[in-house]
């Protein structure tokens, strides 16, 4: 049994390493908009640490967020319990981050696509949700381009 | 008290080295910036052990060890280096060096290398433990941004010799300023109006953001492909093959950089920007609407024996700098 804790204890760490390093932005909130989760993308992109929004509005946060658009998409989530999703075509981003390339690159923000998902606790409603932030400006400058 | 003789062309670095003595070892200490002001100093005396650099200008620490061997001087000398490759290691040891600490030194590490070399008695020490009044440093933020670059390379390095299986000299990294203009001039300078390809990866965290960049010059990357045991390639295998080096030298700077400031930074995909392009502006386009001054790191690693040289510039944006300050001031506290 010890044995078995052990290794799940290993794989707990190795999966909070790879929500830390993983090159999108996740952020857990409750369905009051307090923020729970944010990992390093979101740290190193916005430039607020876990510890400075921990239990903060994403609203407050960031004022720009247009909050009746989110409301509605993070309200089906949390009732229906399905995914919700937005795409750079549609609106650019969620928040507005530099790009990763300030001094190459051409696009003057990230474009970014959204996933929103519902994080059940077990048998019980929909209280959380999980906000994951894709950086997609690669694809849009090169459509843009096109274009 | 001991002649100690502390040889580093920067002054970062001496300082976090004489901070790292210990305290009761009683030495009196002399300092010299590269290897000419070393050898000045040996030859008066001051210098019965001395801790060497490598990469210096003007004289660097392989010169230093051979001429103190050819003119004979009886100092004991241990190199403390940033460049950690194996190779390095074997040939100061070839030239008399009694031992290798890496930088940058920890006080422990020091300790026990130098009672081990029998050059610092603890007991004995102890009794008398002469106050050292610590010199008066003025550490310049780019003097400091050199150091730090300069150890991150020299772990890059010690990764790209492995994997190359050749000896990289590495230089002095130069730190600039630059207006996007100034930039483009400095680049076109690592061009020599051949065939590039370049590889960039966007890098930020704790709101210090850049870009670095590797610039391969295209006659010679079928000697890199030989050095890895790949048969030239097509394009697709050639741009890969530069992608994963690209990964190496930036990812062990990059990690490098960031252990000495503390800092964890997102790293975006690497990017090839293009090949075989026969100018800067076919390559990179410079976003300048959107910047005016950027800190440049500049390295440029040269193969030993062999015509292959890789550039690499970590491009750090200009609101990065004040947070870049911050960091290196508190390491230098």
């Amino acid at each position: 049994m010890a044995g078995q804790a052990q290794i799940d204890m290993r794989e707990l760490h190795w999966l909070l390493d790879i929500v830390q390093c993983l090159d999108v932005g996740v952020l857990v909130m409750d369905r009051n908009f307090r923020i729970e989760v944010w990992n390093s993308f979101m740290e190193n992109h916005s430039g607020l640490g876990a510890d400075q929004v921990q239990g903060r509005s994403l609203f407050e946060l960031f004022p720009e967020i247009d909050r009746v658009w989110l409301e509605r998409k993070v309200g089906t989530v949390l009732r229906l319990g399905t995914r919700a999703f937005s795409l750079w075509q549609q609106r650019p981003y969620l928040l507005r981050f530099e790009t990763y390339r300030p001094i190459t690159g051409q696009a003057d923000f990230m474009y970014q696509n959204l996933t929103i998902m519902p994080l059940a606790a077990a048998g019980r409603e929909v209280e959380h949700v999980c906000l994951m932030i894709y950086d997609a400006t690669e694809a849009a400058e090169a459509q843009l381009r096109e274009g | 008290m001991l002649p100690l003789l502390v040889c580093d062309d920067s002054t970062m670095a001496r300082k976090q080295l004489i901070r790292a003595l210990p305290p009761e070892w009683p030495v009196s200490i002399t300092q010299a910036s590269h290897g000419e002001e070393a050898m000045t100093a040996i030859r008066q005396g001051l210098g019965q052990v001395v801790l060497l650099d490598l990469t210096m200008p003007v004289m660097d620490g392989y010169q230093v060890l051979a001429q103190v061997r050819e003119e004979g001087h009886a100092c004991r000398i241990l190199v403390v280096s940033g460049d950690i490759q194996d190779e390095a290691r074997r040939r100061v040891a070839e030239l008399g060096a009694l031992d290798f600490i890496r930088k940058p030194a920890t006080p422990e590490e020091l300790r026990e290398t130098l009672e081990r070399l029998g050059l610092f008695d603890h007991q004995a020490a102890a009794e008398a433990p002469p106050p050292r009044t610590e010199a008066d440093f003025k550490v310049g933020f780019r003097d400091a941004l050199r150091e730090v670059s300069n150890v991150a390379m020299g772990r890059a390095a010690a990764l790209l010799a492995e994997e190359l299986g050749v000896f990289i000299q590495l230089p002095v990294p130069a730190v600039n300023l630059f207006e996007a203009s100034e930039l483009h001039m400095a680049l076109a300078d690592a061009n020599r109006g051949e065939r590039l390809s370049a590889v960039c990866q966007g890098f930020v965290g704790e709101a210090i953001a850049g870009e670095a960049l590797l610039l391969f010059h295209d006659s010679e990357v079928a000697d890199i492909a030989h050095l890895l045991g790949l048969r030239p390639g097509g394009d697709e295998a050639t741009s890969e093959m530069l992608l994963d080096l690209a990964s190496i030298i930036i990812g062990a700077c990059l990690a490098g950089i960031a252990e000495q400031l503390d800092i964890r930074f997102s790293q975006g995909h690497p990017q090839l920007l293009g090949q075989h392009a026969r100018s800067i502006d076919e390559l990179i386009h410079f976003n300048g609407a959107r910047w005016r001054k950027t800190l440049a790191v500049e390295i440029s690693y040269a193969l030993e024996d062999r015509a292959v040289r890789f550039d690499l510039l970590l491009l750090f944006t200009e609101a990065s700098v004040p947070r870049l300050t911050a960091k290196i001031q508190y390491l230098m506290e």
